[in-house]
């Protein structure tokens, strides 16, 4: 089981790095397969046409040459490569898993949801910078390589996603091991443990647990505390642009229906989704009679409904990776409104999705003595 | 040794294998043979995941049409058939790679002659690159 | 010659008018057609049963947010409409209802179909780009000189079924520079001409204008040709699918928002196209290493091995693809070149079934070759 380890118990590694920091982490999974740490390496790559990253599952340690950890586009939301992979069951393979902190929490929630079986992988998380909208690398991938790579080096995030911009999860630990590029010496990283897993892996990786990250710590706090301020100011603008019925209303006005932002949903797993089954398709009559109450309805109509019904099924497990509104073709900013839903929802609750694989999913468990004030609300 | 999936017919065609096995009309070690009810039990799904999986050749056998046990699935399979090539073609993959042959029960040297014929093809258009790829 | 009743309004507001005309007098129960929805203009599928809503229909508008052969699929899903309705479609989208019917996933009856020769729509990302109104007075100046537009869907631009086969009306659109002066609605079915039989306009004879459309036919086929050859110079053996589909994300909005894909459960979503752990270890065994998920380049060949036969060449796949993959293109070429072998314009014939649920006794012997 991952628990959070409280602050002071997270124990941390120093490792230097010769070239690059790409290569220091090739150079330790090519390591841990060396050594039967790994039998696989779950890891983005580049598409042989140049103009995208897939993850791909590598046996061949050759192919770790070509692995890039953190590209700058999340294509695929690395939780549904892990579901891909291992909802069906463990297999015999012992698999490193390298993404982003969202994309490892998201892995956390899919584990309570039983989509995926994560107890022979070992969950690599690191620094995020955020990611580039996909359409903006695909138009012109060599530009955009070189924007990513010096906005990791300043930690700027304005060619990201939307909700990168304001994203105060994106050095959060929920894995077995994490990478840290924040506070760091020149040349040098952290690896921290978060596990029993990750522990022994660094212990078969003869990496001592001895060093000091303290300055990681810092520096996340303060990037957190930052983001924090930005992500309240943006909910409230944003609460208040779509606020009221009409304001929603039209914010969803050019949806057509094609479900993509639930399909690429990491935690949206549903093979059969509740708004694509026969519960909401009606006869003619109903609909008939519908338009005829309000002179016209929109055809097919509930389109806010499928949203508003996907918040209500989903934004409890949401970890505000974006990956719904890079794929909408309509620029309609549903990972903005998912994702402050979601803060909400979750904090009524006390919850974060993917904090740890300990906590239960909110609405499958109960205390007896809570949240007296929803009941006779209005006595 | 090219690898070819052969798909033979349980009433017509996989009996004429059986006949020029009998016969010891020699045909190259490179079918293998899948045997499946009618020839239009073949999905051309099937036949996708067996290009995409490495084979470098499929073979789709069944009874004459006239003669399918079934009444009428060999002519589906024609029809099917027909459309899948144009579905590699159009894709640009080589539909040579893929051929129907009708072999009745008593076609034992046919079936040889098919069989030899159909490697000999897939040899000169070399292997099947899907086996090792990674981005598929 | 067939009967048509000419009307001297514009175009547009003729239609509308004689729309509202079938509504007031009951003929109809309920207009389906395109709609501004709301004030800032965002333009969608209505059903519209008063005659005030009926003030903001843009029966015309070169925009397909949702392909209508779906819409009307889902409509009569469960059943043919219990009271009329008279739908304004756009060709391709007659097609697609015509071939879901086939499919048993809806009814004609009960449903008058107006559609028009088609000057084709914009991608929908001119919608979030917010210059379509901008473009509108172009688009229109194009039709009426049976000129070809420009931006417009890549599907739309190749597109030679550009005429209506099976509507009980037709407003020829195409070469005709006085639609600002009069609406000719062409009558060609006998429900056609029940229905407008009672409206007040001069009824005469017309037909649609062979040779304008024949010139129109040429420039779109010459387009068409074009497109065509562009994307075969990119799909050479299995090295060109890799690069063309590398990039997909397997959303598979494509087989979402496509009219002919009504699968409730798509083969590829299902368990079949699962892989087992053991299944992954062997592929790696032997391979190296797996794209995750996998099955990107099955999918696209199942999907045209699927629905090719009955691809009508909308577009929407390629306007719903977040990563801009040329899939109408593709699946348009392929699919015509499935639907050539059987001489078959999907949703040309409602009689005509699907050829590959029927058969010859005697046909295409040269395939043992």
């Amino acid at each position: 089981m991952i628990k959070p380890a409280a602050s002071s118990e997270k124990k941390g590694a120093v490792l230097s790095i010769k070239t690059t920091i790409q290569d220091s982490i090739r150079n330790l999974l090519k390591k841990g397969m060396d050594q039967g740490v790994f039998d696989a390496v779950l890891i983005p790559m580049r598409v042989p046409a140049g103009d995208s990253f897939s993850y791909v599952l590598i046996k061949d340690k050759s192919l770790l040459n070509n692995a890039v950890a953190l590209p700058p586009i999340m294509s695929v939301q690395g939780a549904k490569a892990v579901s891909s992979v291992t909802r069906l069951g463990n297999g015999t393979m012992k698999i490193a898993a390298v993404m982003r902190p969202c994309e490892i929490r998201a892995t956390i929630e899919l584990t309570k949801l039983d989509q995926v079986h994560v107890e022979n992988m070992t969950l690599i998380s690191i620094d995020c910078p955020g990611v580039m909208p996909i359409l903006d690398f695909i138009r012109e991938p060599e530009k955009a390589i070189k924007l990513f790579e010096n906005a990791t080096k300043s930690w700027d995030d304005t060619i990201m996603r939307p909700v990168c911009q304001i994203c105060d999860k994106s050095s959060m630990i929920a894995g077995d091991l994490h990478i840290g590029t924040l506070g760091t010496k020149k040349d040098a990283f952290f690896i921290i443990s978060n596990s029993k897993k990750g522990k022994d892996t660094l212990e078969k990786l003869d990496i001592p647990l001895n060093g000091n990250i303290d300055s990681w710590q810092i520096k996340v706090k303060e990037n957190a505390e930052e983001k924090q301020k930005k992500r309240k100011k943006t909910h409230k603008d944003l609460k208040t642009k779509i606020g009221h019925l009409d304001n929603l209303l039209d914010t969803f006005s050019q949806c057509i229906n094609c479900h993509n932002c639930m399909r690429v949903c990491p935690v949206c797993y549903c093979r059969l989704c509740y708004f694509d089954s026969d519960k909401v398709k009606h006869p003619s009559g109903e609909y008939l009679r519908r338009a005829k109450e309000k002179g016209s309805i929109r055809f097919l109509p509930d389109t806010t409904l499928f949203h508003m019904g996907r918040m209500m099924h989903m934004s409890l497990s949401c970890v505000s990776c974006g990956s719904c509104e890079d794929a909408c073709p309509m620029s309609i900013p549903v990972a903005q409104i998912f994702s402050m839903v979601a803060d909400e929802t979750q904090g009524l609750f006390d919850y974060v999705a993917g904090r740890s694989s300990g906590e239960p999913l909110p609405l499958k468990t109960y205390k007896k003595d809570e949240l007296h004030e929803v009941e006779d609300a209005h006595d | 040794m090219p690898k070819i999936l052969a798909f033979l017919c349980n009433w017509c065609s996989y009996a004429g294998a059986d006949l020029a096995g009998t016969s010891r009309s020699q045909y190259p070690s490179s079918i293998l043979p899948i045997r499946v009810m009618c020839s239009s039990r073949v999905d051309p799904l099937l036949i996708l995941r067996a290009f995409l999986n490495g084979a470098d050749g499929v073979l789709v056998a069944g009874c004459h049409p006239g003669d399918c046990h079934y009444q009428e699935g060999n002519y589906y399979t024609r029809r099917r058939f027909m459309m899948l090539k144009k579905v590699i073609e159009g894709c640009g993959l080589e539909s040579d790679r893929l051929r129907l042959s009708w072999v009745s029960a008593s076609e034992g040297s046919k079936y040889a002659r098919v069989a030899t014929e159909f490697t000999k093809k897939i040899k000169e258009l070399g292997e099947n690159s899907a086996k090792n790829e990674i981005f598929l | 010659m067939t009967k048509a009743l000419k009307l001297t309004k514009n175009t547009e507001q003729g239609v509308r008018e004689f729309v509202k005309f079938l509504l007031e007098k009951g003929n109809v129960k309920g207009v389906f057609t395109l709609k501004k929805i709301n004030q800032k203009g965002s333009v969608a599928y209505s059903l519209i049963t008063t005659s005030d809503e009926l003030n903001d229909a843009v029966p015309f508008y070169p925009l397909m947010p949702t392909n209508a052969g779906t819409l009307l699929s889902r409509f009569t899903l469960n059943g043919s409409t219990t009271e009329p309705i008279v739908a304004i479609v756009k060709p391709c989208e007659l097609r697609a209802f015509i071939e879901l019917i086939k499919r048993e996933q809806g009814s004609l009856e009960n449903i008058y179909i107006i559609s028009s020769t088609c000057g084709g729509v914009y991608p929908l990302k001119i919608v979030a780009e917010e210059t379509i109104e901008k473009n509108l007075s172009q688009y229109w100046d194009a039709v009426k000189k049976g000129e070809m537009n420009e931006n417009l869907r890549p599907a739309c631009t190749g597109c030679t079924e550009f005429t209506p086969y099976t509507a009980d009306i037709t407003v020829d659109l195409i070469g005709h520079n006085n639609l600002d002066k009069e609406c000719v609605l062409i009558l060609n079915t006998k429900k056609g001409e029940e229905l407008a039989k009672e409206m007040k306009g001069e009824f005469l004879e017309r037909e649609l204008d062979k040779e304008t459309l024949k010139k129109f036919y040429d420039k779109r086929d010459a387009a068409k040709k074009k497109l065509f050859n562009e994307i075969n110079t990119k799909m050479k053996g299995l090295d060109g699918l890799i690069e063309i589909f590398g990039r997909c994300i397997g959303c598979h909005g494509c087989s979402t928002v496509c009219p002919i894909c009504y699968c409730k459960l798509c083969e590829f979503d299902s368990s079949d196209s699962e892989y087992k752990p053991s299944t992954y270890e062997s592929e790696l065994k032997r391979r190296g290493g797996l794209k995750v998920p996998p099955g990107t380049i099955y999918y696209h060949l199942g999907r045209l091995a699927h629905m090719g036969i009955s691809c009508v060449g909308c577009g929407s796949c390629e306007d719903v693809c977040p990563v801009d993959i040329p899939l109408s293109i593709i699946f348009k070429k392929v699919g015509e070149s499935i639907q050539q072998i059987f001489e078959y314009i999907p949703g040309k014939n409602i009689e005509e079934k699907i050829p590959l649920l029927t058969y010859e006794e005697e046909e295409f012997t040269e395939i043992e070759e």
